[in-house]
């Protein structure tokens, strides 16, 4: 009984711990962000609050937070409340089968440093990133105004286009793991990381997780200089943040998943698993603010292009190569 | 069992309880003075021309069922790749097949210009 | 335990695509779809098949339901807002949030249940191994099968998507 207790207050403490680094990560990505492309364009970012300007992320969530929420006049008000929430929360969940360190031992007990190992964790990971494709299609829409519909439309055919590289780009993983728990994939990397063992799976994988972002240069949902928002035009306040919060949340999930699938996850030398982690995410974080700071965004057509002509048979090619190799390999 | 289970729940609870407690505080606390004009629709400042509802390109209907195509082919990849070495030649063979035949008709299609985007 | 979970979210499902079909709004009725094929993700996974369940969410409401939307969208569909203000609009909620709640319940319960082994259902529990293995050894003719039909899809989808292209190009040339 005392057993079950110790257990049940272990994970309520992880998952607290959890979700409190994960929103502090978001948060401070913002105004990590925002001081790196500063420098990037010679300017000094935000510097007025706090030391630094470290107070930032607080000062903009009062802020959100005290900005007026209406609901344009002519929206579809229960999909409009919804989009956002959507947005966030498939962002949040998909984060329950990253596996962040080894094992802890606590007390005797054995604590899995992953919110929970399931045996489809590969799969459970696309259907969530599959859903969170509604987010941005119903906001635009519920919006009811010309430039929410066109970047949620664009967004829509941006996302499932990027989708299905990026699901492709996992079939030489598995096939190299044999397992869709993400922990066997971790382990499976101890000889050697996947980056090395198949350089192109990881290219085409960085390149769709960069579209499924919706960053620059694949920012076409939101373009501010010819949609004004894009599928965020009319929401404001903590509605607007939701976006916003689930947008960086997703940059931070989707660099743990780089990490877990091609970059060894928390293997490494010397220091802690946990540790580990951390350094590669934050890494791919940074490698995401470059990008957005050197590179223009492409036009739609080039876009859809590059998805459907370069990154998707590249992507098949790449399955059958693999499967040749492996079979070369053994006999 | 419970115990397996159990994060996940709770997981669904932080994000749900996050999601509907921010819009709740944002609406108890923000201010409310709407008006005609704020509550209309963005558009740059002007008077709305015409509605939202526009019909668009036919070319996203082509790109959505490519999409469930690929997607299908997809769910069909995974249980084949976790069971890759098992299957063996045979099943690479079998796959390799099945690829191409869905090649196929994606050459058609791009040759035919369905890809094209003017 | 297990049983009545089972029928729980039968019910749900039912209901579910039952809002689903009766919607005025048909982008209201993609969502109760959504629902339903959530549901059903759900009834696969205590049936023991986590991979169809996967399937089920990854196609049906990830991928098909996606391209409802864009059909939807595309041929602008939608009723005005304004007639769709009729009514008092909390009724408009309770019907989903009745549901939702429902399929928590149900979520609640099936972490109760050790799912495929429980009583009520057959003790049967097909892992993604299992699965593949068979889909690949056993019906390897069915695999191929269904690439000609994916085959036939694009060419007929192409088809379809078609003729307003035509159109346009006539315009043009007569423009």
């Amino acid at each position: 009984m005392i057993d079950g207790l110790i257990m049940i207050v272990l994970i309520l403490i992880k998952l607290g711990v959890i979700f409190a680094v994960i929103m502090t990560m978001a948060a401070y990505l913002v105004l990590a962000e925002r001081k790196i492309l500063a420098r990037m364009q010679l300017r000094h970012g935000p510097n007025r609050v706090g030391p630094f300007g470290m107070m930032q992320p607080l000062a903009d969530v009062i802020k959100l937070l005290t900005k007026e929420d209406f609901l344009p006049d002519r929206a579809d008000k229960w999909l409009f409340l919804l989009a956002p929430g959507m947005a966030a929360v498939t962002a949040i969940l998909t984060f329950a089968v990253v596996p962040f360190g080894p094992p802890l031992q606590v007390f005797g007990h054995e604590l899995p440093l992953v919110v929970i190992d399931l045996n489809v964790g590969v799969l459970y990971f696309l259907g969530l990133s599959s859903l969170a494709v509604y987010g941005v299609a119903l906001g635009g829409w519920a919006s009811n105004s010309k430039y929410s519909l066109l970047g949620g439309i664009r967004g829509l055919a941006q996302l499932i286009s990027y989708e299905l590289s990026m699901g492709l780009a996992l079939v030489p993983v598995v096939m190299l793991a044999r397992s869709f728990s993400l922990t066997d994939i971790v382990l499976a990397q101890q000889a050697a990381p996947f980056i090395l063992v198949n350089p192109l799976a990881f290219l085409i994988f960085l390149v769709s997780v960069v579209a499924e972002s919706k960053r620059t240069p694949f920012d076409m949902p939101e373009a501010e200089n010819e949609l004004v928002g894009g599928f965020h035009t009319e929401y404001s306040g903590m509605r607007f943040g939701l976006f916003f919060v689930g947008e960086y949340i997703n940059l931070v999930i989707l660099s743990s998943m780089v990490t877990v699938f091609f970059l060894g996850g928390w293997l490494g030398p010397l220091l802690p698993g946990v540790i580990w982690f951390g350094v590669k995410v934050l890494a791919l974080c940074f490698f995401f603010i470059w990008v957005r700071g050197s590179l223009p965004r492409l036009r739609y057509d080039q876009l859809m292009h590059f998805g459907w002509k370069i990154l998707l048979p590249l992507a098949l090619l790449n399955v059958l190569l693999t499967g040749a190799v492996l079979l070369w390999s053994r006999t | 069992m419970l115990e397996n289970y159990l994060p996940v729940l709770v997981l669904i609870g932080i994000a749900v309880a996050f999601a509907v407690g921010s819009v709740v505080m944002s609406g108890l606390i923000g201010m409310k003075k709407p008006s005609a004009v704020k509550l209309a629709p963005y558009e740059c400042g002007m008077p709305l021309v015409g509605s939202a509802r526009e019909r668009f390109s036919v070319k996203f209907y082509i790109i959505a069922m490519l999409f469930i195509l690929f997607d299908i082919e997809a769910v069909f990849l995974y249980p084949w790749a976790v069971m890759f070495k098992r299957l063996g030649m045979f099943g690479f063979v079998e796959m390799g097949v099945f690829i191409a035949i869905l090649l196929v008709g994606f050459i058609y299609v791009w040759k035919k210009g369905a890809l094209e985007w003017e | 335990m297990a049983t009545v979970l089972f029928y729980l979210l039968g019910l749900v499902t039912v209901i579910a695509t039952l809002l689903a079909i009766t919607r005025r709004n048909p982008v209201h009725a993609v969502i109760y779809l959504v629902n339903s094929f959530f549901a059903l993700a759900l009834l696969f996974y205590l049936l023991g098949a986590p991979l169809v369940a996967a399937w089920e969410v990854i196609i049906y409401a990830g991928a098909i339901m996606v391209l409802f939307l864009f059909i939807i969208m595309m041929l602008e569909l939608a009723p005005t807002p304004e007639a769709d203000r009729m009514g008092p609009t909390w009724w408009q909620w309770l019907p989903v949030l009745l549901l939702a709640l429902a399929l928590v319940g149900c979520t609640l319960m099936l972490i109760g249940v050790d799912a495929g082994v429980a009583q009520g259902v057959p003790r049967w529990y097909a892992t993604p191994r299992d699965f593949g293995f068979a889909l690949f050894g056993k019906y390897a003719l069915a695999v191929e099968v269904v690439s000609f039909q994916l085959l036939f899809a694009a060419v007929g989808a192409f088809y379809v998507g078609k003729p307003e292209r035509k159109r346009r190009q006539k315009k043009e040339e007569g423009a």
